[in-house]
């Protein structure tokens, strides 16, 4: 402790004389310096730049390589000139209806028009807690508990009703598939319909939220705790005892994980859509 | 060629088994289970070619295939058969399509329906029968799409194609037309002979189901599963009247096999046509598997008749209209790139 007050002793009385030569310096010169030349114009008066205010509530377009699920084709007999029509008609609709990057576990809020309504547009806020289908046919689900009654809605990506969505809160759960919300606690699947947009930022890895479910008591609408669903985020520990979950643990099919024939790589095939969409989303 | 089938599996088997004895030498016999050869009763192009000329053939095929139809791209400037006008009550052809899939579309009112991508791949016109020929009473036009390799195709079908100066396809129909719409054999039929808004029936070979009982060929509702049923749940119990007639009808409803039979889905509406691809956009279901080869013509329904006023007749000739869009929608159909639908 000793040897750090007197080393920074030593470097504050150092500061010190340095600052003081600069001051000694700057009055010698400031006089000089601010003079040029006499006779040459006064120099413009140039005002300072404003300020650039960025609304970083307002959705910022992802810069993040990020391909939409639904571009993805699937394993099937289809040729892929059929997949190649339906992107077309899919960056088409992109262009005109700005969907953003989302991941199951987002917070969203949808507008869509609605006949039924008053004003006729319709916004609902959820989370997200599936997405499925591919191509123009692509759907996500938005749970929300409203009134203490749960509500789930099915949306299609490329509906043309769909006026707007915006994505309030940005981040990524443990598992893929959040329907077991259903079976949670009610204060899991709450969000609040005046919700504040977050900020996040376009760049950098999307956050991963590792919360840990805790679920009402069983029966549940499935056996969430199969190996089969492999759900990372419920807190099994809590509603289950250890023989619960050996006895689970039997269902197990360790060897599905080396059947080569479920491969499917789509590493390649993401790459070369990636690359065309966003070459036609830029035209 | 026939003996050889006469004479059965056996020698046909042992043939094949000298041929790959010599290979067999190199390879070990886990190997050999892989190339299990399929029947061949005749002998196939590759069979004393060498692999440099088996690839040279099928290089010369697809280049001879780009020139015949390169050289028929211009059907109204090589000598064409005088065209007449559209009348009340005259047919004209239809097209050879391949089922791609299908896929969602909505409306202008935002409601959704599903439709089916048919996409017209190399058709042309074989021939013509004229009335005296096919049956007295009307002419027909025969119809081939979707071009095939001439390898495995008899030289009596391999005329009828050189004959029109067309690749070999894989499909022929015949369309029954009525006189002022005949086509001159070679003539290129596209996507564009059809428009949105008028509705057309597609016929095609239904998905083979095999063998199937009576509750799913027929629809039967077999019998309950408990209560005492023994080993009767999926039966079709009696089979006819009884001691009267005691016979079965003819054409009584029994399991047999189902599908890979020619089914038609009539009144279809094209919700879209895509000049540039040739795909057509047809409401609905259609029969057949993905990639199968289908006929589609016009509808024969007399209350969707007056859709089909003015249509481009005989066909569609691309030197004729040249500043087709590249996508034809239909009135009601929302385009993509239209802002949302604001229901008001």
């Amino acid at each position: 402790m000793a040897v750090c007050t007197t080393g920074l002793g030593t470097f504050a009385t150092s500061l010190r004389f340095c600052r003081k030569l600069q001051h000694q310096n700057e009055r010698l010169f400031s006089t000089s310096m601010c003079r040029p030349a006499a006779d040459s114009e006064p120099p413009k008066f140039v005002p300072p730049s404003k300020p650039v205010i960025v609304d970083k509530t307002q959705t910022v377009t992802s810069l993040r390589k990020f391909l939409s699920p639904e571009f993805v084709p699937p394993r099937q007999r289809t040729v892929p000139f059929k997949f190649f029509l339906e992107r077309k008609d899919m960056i088409r609709r992109r262009k005109m209806l700005n969907i953003p990057e989302f991941y199951v576990g987002s917070i969203l809020a949808v507008t869509m028009a609605d006949p039924n309504a008053s004003g006729k547009t319709n916004r609902f806020v959820g989370i997200c807690i599936q997405r499925g289908g591919n191509g123009l046919g692509a759907t996500f689900v938005l749970r929300n508990i409203i009134n203490n009654q749960g509500v789930e809605i099915c949306y299609e990506m490329y509906n043309p009703r769909i006026q707007k969505i915006e994505v309030l809160k940005l981040e990524k759960r443990l598992d893929d598939n959040l329907m077991y919300l259903r079976d949670a606690l009610p204060e899991y699947s709450t969000v609040d319909p005046e919700m504040k947009p977050v900020p996040f930022s376009p760049t950098g890895e999307v956050p991963v939220n590792s919360l840990k479910v805790k679920m009402l008591p069983k029966p549940w609408s499935k056996h969430w705790e199969r190996p089969k669903f492999n759900i990372q985020g419920i807190s099994f520990d809590l509603c289950m005892t250890p023989n619960q979950m050996a006895g689970a643990q039997k269902r197990a099919q360790p060897w599905r994980e080396y059947d080569m024939l479920r491969e499917y790589d789509t590493t390649e095939l993401k790459e070369q859509i990636l690359k065309e969409v966003q070459e036609d989303m830029s035209k | 060629m026939k003996m050889l089938a006469k004479l059965g599996c056996r020698l046909l088997l042992q043939r094949g088994a000298q041929l790959i004895s010599p290979r067999a030498a190199a390879e070990s016999p886990i190997q050999l289970l892989g190339c299990v050869r399929t029947l061949k009763k005749t002998t196939w192009f590759e069979e004393h070619l060498t692999e440099d000329n088996q690839t040279y053939l099928r290089n010369l095929m697809a280049e001879e295939y780009r020139k015949q139809t390169a050289s028929k791209l211009n059907p109204l400037r090589d000598e064409p058969w005088p065209r007449q006008d559209w009348t009340e009550g005259s047919r004209r052809v239809g097209l050879v399509a391949v089922k791609l899939g299908m896929a969602p579309i909505w409306t202008k009112t935002g409601e959704r329906h599903v439709v089916t991508l048919l996409q017209v791949q190399d058709c042309h016109v074989i021939k013509c029968l004229p009335k005296e020929e096919f049956d007295g009473h009307t002419a027909a036009l025969v119809v081939g799409g979707k071009n095939v390799s001439p390898f495995h195709r008899s030289e009596e079908q391999m005329e009828v194609f050189r004959n029109a100066g067309v690749p070999p396809k894989q499909k022929l129909t015949i369309f029954k037309v009525s006189d002022n719409a005949i086509i001159k054999p070679g003539t290129p039929l596209y996507a564009a002979h059809f428009r949105p808004g008028q509705y057309v029936d597609v016929t095609a070979k239904s998905i083979g189901k095999g063998f199937q009982g009576v509750m799913k060929r027929w629809g039967f509702k077999g019998q309950p599963a408990s209560h005492g049923q023994t080993k009767t749940h999926r039966r079709p119990g009696a089979s006819g009247p009884g001691g009267d007639p005691a016979k079965v009808f003819k054409g009584k409803k029994m399991p047999g096999r189902m599908g890979n039979t020619y089914i038609t889905a009539h009144g279809l509406k094209v919700w879209r046509v895509n000049t540039k691809y040739n795909v057509l956009y047809v409401h609905g279901t259609v029969p057949g598997h993905r990639n199968c080869v289908l006929k589609v013509r016009d509808t024969v329904l007399p209350t969707r008749r007056s859709t089909l006023l003015n249509p481009p007749f005989p066909t569609y000739f691309t030197e004729e209209e040249v500043d087709l869009d590249e996508d034809l929608y239909d009135d009601n159909l929302f385009v993509h790139t239209e802002p949302s639908v604001t229901l008001t």
